[in-house]
C-alpha cells in the first residue's frame, strides 16, 4: 500500500507529520527560531539513524535467537531480559537489561550467503541494481540543508568497498564519509603557512576550473569532486569534534578499546547534527572458534553500545534516532569441525529500536533448531521499508529526482508494520 | 582389560615384543561411538574409565573393560574439562556455564554429589590436587580458584589475569599452580602464601588477527611432567587467519625452575594448520601431542625432548579435541570431532591372528 499519493515533491518522501517537524527544524539553522528551548526541542525532532554493523555476520544463536541445549545451540545459555518472556544470549548481559528499548526481528531470510551481496542487500533493500544505501537516503531526505556535518558518516577500523559511498543516483554529496577510527580524515587541515585569504582564492580557482570543465562534460564528474570538497569544508569547520579527548568517566563507561571510542565519536556526531552515523565492529566471520570469538567480540560490543544507547536516551535523542544493529547475514546453525559457524542468510536476526519502533517486541520465529524461519519471514527489502517508515519517510513513494521515477523501497516488499510505533 | 601378555611373533629373523612401547608403531585398537562431536576427554588413573564432554549438555563415561557407556546429565552447557580422583571413584566436570560437578563413578546413573558455582562465565579447566583434597579451576571471570573437596568451599581466589583464563594445573609438589590465559599470560601461584609467586611469558601462544581485529590463543591443555621439572602447554601460534582456522598448532615446554620456554613442538608438515588440544608426558621420556587440523583431520605427534623434529607423526581420521594416557602407559585415548573416542596402542601391531583379544565389539557398541 502506498502512502501520500499526489503530494508535492518534498512531501512526496516525507510523512506529513514529520515533514512539518522537519521544516521547522530546518528553520532553526536559518535563525528563524531563536529561543534555545525551541531549538533544542526541534533538534530532538529531527530524525537520524545510528547503524551498528557487526561485520562478518554475527551469529544469531550467540546473540538474538539463542537455542541453548539444542543440537546446534552451542555452549552458551540464554538469559532473561528486561522484557518478560524475551531471552537473548548470555553474551549480551548489558543489552538484556535494556531490552525494553529495543526489538528483535528473528525471521530474516535473505537467501544470500555471500558477504558483499548480503551487505549490499541489507543496505539497499534490493538484491541487485544501483540503489542508495539507507544512510544515503537519510542524508538526502533527513539532513538539514544547513547541517554542519556530512549527512552520512561511517566509522570503521578498515575499509569496505562501497561504490559511490552508497549514494548511487542520489549524488556523491550523500555518499558516506568514511572515518578510519576516531581520526579526522587525512588532509583536513589547511597546509601550514597557507593564509585563509589565499586558501579562499585557491578554492575559487578550483570552482572556476570546475565550471569550465563541467561545460563540456557530464555534471556528475564534477559533482563528486565538489561534494568531497564540501564534506571536507564542513568537517574542517567542526574539527573540534575530533580534537576533543574523551573524559575519564566516558572511557570508564565505554572502554578504551577502538569500538568504545567509535561509539563515543558516534555520540558526538549524532549530538552535532549528523544524520546517519554507521559504526562498524569487525570480527564476526567465525568459520573457526566461533564461540571464543563471539565471547570476545560481543563482550567488546555489548557494554559500549549500551552506554551509547543510555546516553542517547538520557539526552532525549533516542526517540528521534533509529537504531539498527545488523550484519550482512547470520551464521549456520550447524557447527563445523573447527568449532566454527559458516555463512547463513536463511534464518537470522537483527535488533532495532529508537525512533518510530515499537520497543520490546519480537518479530518472527525460527524452528527449534534454528534451521528455518517458521513465522513472519522477512528479508532486507522489508527491513529497508521499515527503517525509512520509522524515521518518517514514505518508502513506498518515488525518489525526489527530476524526470526519473525510482521507488525508494522495493515495490515488492513492505514495511513490518507491527514493528512500527 | 586388554591382555597384557607378552605376545611374540617368532619368525626366522625377528622376535617382536608386542607389549614393548614403540610410539612409532602406534595404531588404533578400539573406538567408542557417540552421536555428538566430543569436546574433551580424561581417563581415570586406575585405567577403568574414560570420560568425554561433547557438543551437548552431557558427559559420557565409558567403562573400558565392558565398553558400557553411562551418561551424566546435570550441566546446562557444554563440558569443557574433566578430571578424576586418583582412585577413579570421583569425576570432576567443568562447563561453559561456570559450574563444577562432582560425580560418583560407582553409581549406575550418576547424579552430582556436589555442584560448585565456580565461575561467572565459563569454567574452562578443572584439575584435582596431587593429594586429592582440592580442586583448581579457572575461567572467564579472569580468576583462578581452589576448592576444598570435602565441603566444596573456596580456599583460594587468585586474580591477576587480564583475559580469560584457559588452563590451570597443580605442580606435583601440591604447593603451586600454573595458569595460562588467552594472551599467554602465565602465572605461578603459591598455595602456601596465597599469592602470585611469579609470571611467565607464553605470549608465543597467542596472536592478533589483524583482519578481524581479535585475539586468539590460550592453553587448550596444560600438564606438568610427573617429576615437576617442566610443564607443557598446548595451543596455537603464528596466527594468519584464525577466523578460518589458519594458525599453527604448537606445544610449548617450560622449565619450572627458570620459567623459561624450553622447547616448541610444531607440525612436521607446514600445511597443518589448527590447534593443539592435548599434551602428555610419557614416562619413557617422550611427549605426545594431539592436534585438530582445520581440514577436520587430526594428528598425533611424538617428540623426544632433545630432538628438533617429531620422531613420529600419526594421521588421525578426525580432529583431536582431547588426549590422555592410560594407566598402562601403552594406550592413548583421544576424543574426536566425529563423536568417537578412540584408543590407540603405542606398540607393534600384532598380526590379526595373534592379536590380543581386545573387546572392540563390546566397546564399539558401548
Amino acid at each position: 500500500m502506498r502512502r501520500n499519493q499526489g503530494c508535492n515533491p518534498i512531501e512526496h518522501v516525507m510523512a506529513r507529520r514529520q515533514f512539518l517537524a522537519g521544516s521547522a527544524a530546518g528553520a532553526v539553522g536559518l535563525g528563524v527560531l531563536a529561543t534555545p528551548t525551541q531549538a533544542v526541542h526541534l533538534k530532538h525532532q529531527q530524525k537520524r539513524i545510528l547503524q551498528i554493523f557487526l561485520q562478518g555476520g554475527v551469529s544469531q544463536l550467540e546473540s538474538w535467537d539463542p537455542k541453548p541445549g539444542t543440537v546446534h545451540g552451542g555452549p552458551f545459555q540464554a538469559i532473561p531480559t528486561s522484557v518478560p518472556g524475551i531471552h537473548i544470549s548470555e553474551l549480551l548481559p548489558h543489552i538484556a537489561q535494556r531490552m525494553h528499548l529495543l526489538s528483535i526481528v528473528r525471521s530474516i531470510n535473505i537467501k544470500i550467503n555471500d558477504h558483499e551481496l548480503g551487505r549490499q542487500f541489507m543496505e539497499k533493500g534490493r538484491r541487485v541494481g544501483e540503489f542508495p544505501y539507507v544512510g544515503a537516503v537519510a542524508s538526502k531526505y533527513l539532513a538539514r540543508p544547513d547541517s554542519e556535518l556530512p549527512g552520512y558518516i561511517h566509522i570503521s577500523s578498515r575499509g569496505l568497498t562501497d561504490a559511490a559511498g552508497g549514494a548511487a543516483f542520489l549524488g556523491a554529496k550523500h555518499g558516506q564519509l568514511k572515518l578510519e577510527g576516531v581520526k579526522p580524515p587525512s588532509n583536513l587541515e589547511v597546509p601550514t603557512g597557507l593564509e585563509a585569504t589565499v586558501d579562499a582564492g585557491r578554492d575559487q580557482l578550483r570552482l572556476q576550473f570546475n565550471r569550465r570543465f563541467g561545460e563540456r562534460r557530464s555534471k556528475a564528474l564534477t559533482e563528486a569532486y565538489d561534494a568531497s570538497f564540501q564534506q571536507a569544508a564542513k568537517l574542517m569547520s567542526r574539527k573540534a569534534i575530533f580534537d576533543g579527548t574523551a573524559s575519564k568517566k566516558d572511557l570508564e563507561r565505554y572502554g578504551t578499546h577502538d569500538f568504545g571510542r567509535y561509539c563515543l565519536l558516534a555520540r558526538t556526531l549524532l549530538e552535532n547534527d549528523a544524520t546517519c552515523v554507521k559504526v562498524t565492529h569487525h570480527g564476526y566471520d567465525s568459520h573457526a572458534e566461533n564461540f571464543n570469538f563471539h565471547l570476545e567480540q560481543l563482550g567488546e560490543f555489548d557494554k559500549p553500545f549500551c552506554m551509547l544507547l543510555d546516553d542517547l536516551k538520557d539526552r532525549g535523542l533516542l526517540e528521534s534516532t533509529l537504531i539498527v544493529i545488523h550484519s550482512e547475514f547470520g551464521r549456520t546453525p550447524k557447527i563445523n569441525v573447527r568449532y566454527g559457524r559458516d555463512h547463513w542468510g536463511t534464518a537470522w536476526s537483527i535488533a532495532i529500536g529508537g525512533c518510530g519502533i515499537q520497543p520490546g517486541a519480537v518479530i518472527g520465529k525460527t524452528n527449534d533448531t534454528g534451521t528455518e524461519v517458521t513465522e513472519r519471514e522477512v528479508d532486507a527489502g522489508h527491513l529497508f521499508h521499515t527503517y525509512l517508515q520509522a524515521v518518517g519517510l514514505d518508502s513506498s513513494t518515488d525518489h525526489d529526482l527530476s524526470g526519473r521515477s525510482i521507488p525508494m523501497g522495493d515495490p515488492a516488499a513492505q514495511p513490518i508494520k507491527e514493528l512500527l510505533a | 582389560m586388554i591382555q597384557e601378555n607378552v605376545e611374540k611373533e617368532k619368525s626366522e629373523e625377528t622376535v617382536v615384543d608386542f607389549n614393548a612401547i614403540d610410539a612409532s608403531q602406534t595404531h588404533q585398537i578400539a573406538e567408542f561411538k557417540y552421536d555428538v562431536p566430543l569436546t574433551t576427554l580424561r581417563t581415570d588413573p586406575t585405567g577403568r574409565f574414560a570420560a568425554a564432554g561433547a557438543e551437548d549438555l552431557a558427559v559420557q563415561l565409558w567403562d573400558l573393560d565392558s565398553g558400557q557407556r553411562r551418561t551424566l546429565n546435570a550441566h546446562k552447557s557444554w563440558v569443557r574439562s574433566i578430571d578424576f580422583s586418583s582412585d577413579g571413584n570421583r569425576i570432576f566436570t567443568a562447563c561453559w556455564g561456570g559450574n563444577i560437578n562432582v560425580w560418583d563413578t560407582g553409581q549406575d546413573q550418576p547424579t552430582p554429589l556436589l555442584t560448585i558455582q565456580a565461575h561467572r562465565g565459563a569454567a574452562r579447566f578443572v584439575r584435582v590436587s596431587p593429594d586429592g583434597t582440592q580442586l583448581a579451576t579457572c575461567g572467564n571471570d579472569l580468576l583462578v580458584k581452589v576448592w576444598n573437596l570435602a565441603d566444596g568451599k573456596k580456599v583460594h581466589e587468585f586474580c591477576g589475569h587480564e583475559r580469560h583464563v584457559y588452563g590451570v594445573d597443580f605442580h606435583p609438589d601440591g604447593d603451586h599452580l600454573v595458569s595460562q590465559d588467552l594472551m599467554g599470560g602465565t602465572n605461578v601461584w603459591d598455595l602456601k602464601s596465597g599469592k602470585r609467586q611469579r609470571t611467565v611469558d607464553a605470549s608465543v601462544m597467542t596472536g592478533y588477527d589483524n583482519k578481524f581485529a581479535a585475539d586468539m590463543g590460550g592453553a587448550r591443555d596444560i600438564q606438568f611432567k610427573p617429576d615437576g621439572r617442566q610443564w607443557a602447554s598446548a595451543g596455537i601460534t603464528k596466527v594468519t587467519n584464525s577466523f578460518a582456522g589458519i594458525q599453527d598448532p604448537i606445544i610449548v615446554l617450560f622449565d619450572w625452575e627458570t620459567g623459561k620456554e624450553v622447547k616448541q613442538l610444531k607440525a612436521t608438515d607446514d600445511n597443518v594448520k589448527g590447534i593443539a588440544w592435548g599434551v602428555r608426558f610419557h614416562p619413557d621420556n617422550f611427549i605426545i601431542g594431539a592436534i585438530a587440523d582445520r581440514t577436520g583431520k587430526g594428528e598425533l605427534w611424538f617428540y623426544k625432548p632433545d630432538e628438533e623434529k617429531a620422531f613420529h607423526t600419526m594421521k588421525l581420521p578426525s580432529a583431536a579435541r582431547g588426549l590422555d594416557l592410560l594407566a598402562d602407559n601403552r594406550r592413548l585415548a583421544v576424543a574426536h570431532a566425529d563423536g568417537h573416542l578412540r584408543l590407540y596402542r603405542m606398540t607393534a601391531k600384532p598380526p590379526a591372528a595373534e592379536a590380543p583379544a581386545e573387546k572392540t565389539e563390546a566397546e564399539k557398541t558401548g
